[in-house]
């Protein structure tokens, strides 16, 4: 059962085609990595999925919802709405609220969106911060973690919701890297616990290893996808080919 | 000295009037100036330029001639308010520009990913404003608005003008009744700078308190 499947969706900026006719699909427990040279539209892809970004063609459907660039506004921002509360967003930076606690970051959606009762709402935050390992950081506010700390209080934040699928939007690149083995490996459990995610990451060893399927984008559309076996040893296209020699290279 | 001592009570009328002058106008034109900030953030092209036109005004013309206006002005137009009332309509529009002005670039200088995240959650923009942004605006705005507080302290000395007995006029009545000039005046110098003084104390005790909290 396909979670995420976009028709033809595409995007652009004034002027700036950056989405060109994409056509994808995430199925349900599959983990699709997203692959791409710095400004392929890797991050707008991901923002569109979630009305962070509004589409300017084509249609996509998050976990059974439909949303088409033809709409009228306020009906696409009805949509979008619903579609945010069935999926988690990780993102590069973070974006913990500074004036929140661990655990205040985790539950304020609970409090705020689904209007949980405030004890109800410690319960499960206190439970998705012992799922990523940081129990004993609930009281602490973020300008005391250090980045991998605060990225793992970003997923429990977003695991509150209890989303159908999870959006990571390289997730690692801002951290030091003695820190990004602790977030990768609480990805790594979310997928093993059946979580269906859509990942935009440099890190080819994650790829391999854990997605179900790649997709690899270069400047606004789809070049190559497949299994991450046949992507990585057999790469088809001169593009992917390309990128995965400079990836290698450093 | 004697004659200081002698008319004390009626000074210190003067510097309660000075000060709740300044509340009052700070208490309104805080109302108006986080709706006029909202209003220039999140309104419509109609209500966007009404507020700036609004906020260009006040700032661009004194803040006397604005007095003037309230008191002796609206008289044309059937509007007659009494000198307090008046102090308080025109200062409370004077601060409003100002302090929309600070809330609107503390808002502005909340990074963009904190809506993002709030949104991505599926907090609607208005409970995002609440419990995201407002409460990180507000640190960022409490510094400038206690300086705009310190400022109106003083400022309220132009409503003199309109025969409010706040502080300065408390002073030249004195003056005129016994043609002594130095004495009264000095001593509402003391006046304002001890209560400048001490809000300006409160003020970096609360910027401290704030730097620290997360
Ligand atoms: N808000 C925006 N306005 C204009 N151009 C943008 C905006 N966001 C992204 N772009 C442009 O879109 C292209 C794709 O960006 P992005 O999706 O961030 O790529 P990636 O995540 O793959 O590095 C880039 O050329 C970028 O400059
Ligand atoms: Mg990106």
């Amino acid at each position: 059962m396909a979670i995420i499947k976009t028709f033809e969706l595409s995007k652009h900026f004034n002027n700036l085609e950056v989405l060109k006719h994409i056509d994808i699909q995430v199925d349900q427990n599959e983990i699709v990595v997203l692959l791409g040279p710095s400004g392929s539209g890797k991050s707008t892809f991901l923002r569109c999925l979630n009305g962070l970004e509004d589409i300017t063609g084509g249609s996509f459907e998050v976990n059974g919802i439909h949303v088409d660039a033809k709409l009228p506004a306020r009906q696409r921002k009805a949509l979008i709405r619903e579609i945010r509360q069935h999926t988690g967003m990780v993102f590069q930076q973070f974006n913990l609220y500074p004036h929140k606690t661990a655990l205040g970051n985790v539950i304020e959606g609970l409090l705020t969106v689904k209007k949980m009762r405030k004890d109800e709402a410690v319960h499960i935050g206190e439970r998705l911060l012992d799922r990523v390992g940081l129990s004993d950081k609930k009281d602490t506010y973020p300008s005391r973690l250090s980045g991998g700390q605060q990225q793992r209080v970003a997923i429990a934040r977003a695991l509150a919701m209890d989303p159908a699928i999870m959006l990571f939007d390289e997730p690692t690149s801002a951290l030091d890297p003695e820190l990004v083995g602790e977030v990768l490996s609480v990805m790594r459990e979310l997928a093993q616990d059946g979580m269906t995610m859509l990942v935009v990451t440099h890190e080819m060893k994650f790829a391999r290893e854990v997605a179900s399927k790649v997709v690899f984008m270069a400047d606004g559309v789809v070049v190559e996808e497949g299994s991450p076996q046949a992507f990585f040893d057999h790469p088809q296209t001169e593009r992917a080919k390309k990128f995965l020699r400079q990836i290698t290279e450093h | 000295m004697d004659l200081i001592f002698e008319n004390l009570t009626f000074l210190l009328k003067g510097a309660y009037y000075t000060l709740l002058i300044t509340v009052v106008s700070m208490f309104f034109g805080f109302i108006i100036g986080v709706i006029v900030a909202l209003a220039r953030l999140k309104g419509n092209r109609l209500i966007r330029g009404l507020a700036r036109i609004y906020v260009s005004i006040i700032r661009g013309t004194p803040a006397l001639v604005q007095i003037i206006i309230v008191y002796y002005g609206l008289v044309d137009y059937g509007i007659t308010l009494g000198p307090l009332t008046a102090a308080y309509v025109a200062l409370s529009i004077n601060i409003g520009a100002y302090l929309s002005e600070t809330f609107r670039g503390a808002i502005q200088s909340i990074p963009k990913g904190q809506t993002e995240a709030a949104y991505a959650t599926g907090m609607t923009p208005w409970q995002t404003m609440r419990r995201i942004i407002f409460p990180q605006a507000a640190r960022v705005a409490i510094p400038p608005m206690g300086n705009t507080f310190i400022g109106m302290l003083k400022e309220t000395s132009l409503v003199s003008v309109i025969t409010v007995t706040e502080l300065l006029r408390s002073a030249q009545l004195l003056v005129a009744q016994y043609y002594v000039y130095m004495p009264f005046y000095l001593s509402i110098a003391v006046m304002y700078w001890i209560m400048s003084t001490v809000f300006s104390s409160i003020l970096n005790y609360v910027e401290k308190r704030l730097s620290k909290a997360y």
